[in-house]
């Protein structure tokens, strides 16, 4: 739900996606963020997307606050009945104009800044194991807010997630729900001063007709040495698929 | 006037013998590293885009596929590998039914059909005649473990490392 596995959309295909977080502050108050998202898959190796992100964060509702271009590179595919091991390399640069409040990074919805990071994914029967590395670097929220000198402008990432088909437990038609459980974990480290988090995110996904896919999560922070506005919350994401739209 | 039916006739059945074509009638494709029914889908997409495809029947449970091929079509079993790949696959196994006219099913002797060479390989030497069911054995027709197998008989099979896109191995069944 929070991370990309190594595998891409299929070749000439486009998906749309948007991904709601209402997620809670110390004093109770909710920073809501909707993230549109455009996705395109180019051939089999390759998909980029574009995202939108707003937030409720700015006083008087919400507000767009920036975008971001992500590419993901699938360079590695082994694949087995049923079963396939693949590697990718991703990127990501983002722009946002909304203030700077917390020392996490994150270049999705909060910083202005660039990921570049690496993917593995074990999918075996119905189980799929993901792992993920990145650096994030974060630049200057411009035009009004510069990335504080004195805290670290750059971190490591690295996320763990397993997931499992629960239904159905055999196939008779495309049309069927299907259900997937998953569980996240995923940590920041800070390279200038050492200071870290890690969160744990279970969620459960439907995909309807083959084609269209909701998830519904809940991200919890298990510890953390670094200040953060509000790491706990809901996420709630849509995402549909276009077979075939390019030729 | 009667040399010229007789030559007129003869010119028909020439061209008759040489368009009496073999056909690929039907297809059975094993897909690998997939597993849900949405991954399924994008691979029969990719399938029914194929132009010379009828109908495709999927198998969701064994992510296995059934092409029928329009009548008097020619495909090329390259551009069902190239679907799947599409889609984000690779295909697992590939067995494909072919009316055949007496042809002769001998190791390393091969027979062209629309500009296509296919030879054959681990095959028990027989006649084969009408609707026969041959195996794909080229790279990515077959899985990286059985490919690694079959490459060992590369000095029996001195063409299969150079297979190109108009030119298979295939193997009786």
């Amino acid at each position: 739900m929070f991370t990309e596995p190594a595998s891409n959309m299929p070749s000439k295909s486009f998906g749309i996606r948007d991904m709601n977080s209402v997620m809670f502050e110390k004093d109770g108050k909710i920073n809501y963020h909707n993230m549109p998202e455009l996705m395109w898959g180019i051939n089999k190796k390759w998909m980029v997307h574009l995202q939108g992100f707003v937030s409720n964060r700015q006083e008087g509702g919400l507000e767009a606050e920036g975008g971001s271009l992500y590419a993901k590179y699938r360079f590695l595919s082994k694949d087995d009945l049923q079963s396939h091991f693949r590697m990718a390399a991703y990127a990501r640069y983002s722009l946002n104009r909304a203030d700077i409040h917390q020392q996490e990074i994150e270049t999705m919805g909060h910083n202005t800044g660039y990921e570049l990071g690496f993917i593995a994914t074990q999918l075996l029967h119905k189980v799929a194991i993901s792992s993920s590395v990145s650096y994030e670097r974060a630049l200057d929220n411009m035009p009004d807010y510069k990335f504080p000198s004195t805290e670290s402008n750059s971190a490591v990432n690295y996320t763990l997630s397993v997931g499992k088909l629960i239904l159905p437990k055999t196939y008779t038609s495309f049309t069927q729900t299907n259900m997937n459980f998953m569980i996240e974990m995923l940590g920041q480290r800070l390279n200038s001063n050492g200071k870290s988090y890690l969160d744990i995110a279970p969620s459960v996904q439907f995909i309807f007709n083959s084609q269209a896919r909701v998830d519904f999560g809940y991200r919890q922070q298990l510890y953390s040495t670094l200040s953060r506005t509000a790491p706990n919350g809901f996420v709630l994401k849509f995402e549909y698929t276009f077979f075939n739209v390019f030729k | 006037m009667k040399n010229v039916k007789i030559l007129f006739a003869a010119m028909l059945l020439l061209v008759a013998a040489t368009t009496a074509q073999a056909q690929i009638t039907k297809a059975e494709l094993t897909a690998t590293g997939l597993t849900c029914s949405m991954c399924s889908k994008a691979t029969y997409k990719q399938l029914v885009s194929i132009p010379e495809v009828e109908k495709v029947e999927t198998d969701l449970n064994k992510t296995a596929f059934v092409l029928y091929f329009k009548q008097g079509t020619n495909v090329n079993v390259g551009s069902l590998k190239k679907k799947v790949e599409d889609a984000g696959f690779s295909v697992g196994q590939l067995i494909v039914t072919m009316k055949v006219d007496n042809q002769k099913a001998e190791n390393n002797t091969s027979f062209t059909q629309n500009n296509i060479s296919y030879t054959f390989m681990n095959s028990t030497p027989k006649l084969l005649s009408g609707e026969v069911k041959v195996k794909i054995m080229d790279k990515g027709f077959v899985t990286d473990k059985e490919y690694k197998q079959l490459v060992k008989l590369a000095k029996q099979y001195p063409t299969y490392r150079e297979a190109t896109a108009n030119a298979y191995h295939i193997k009786t069944l």
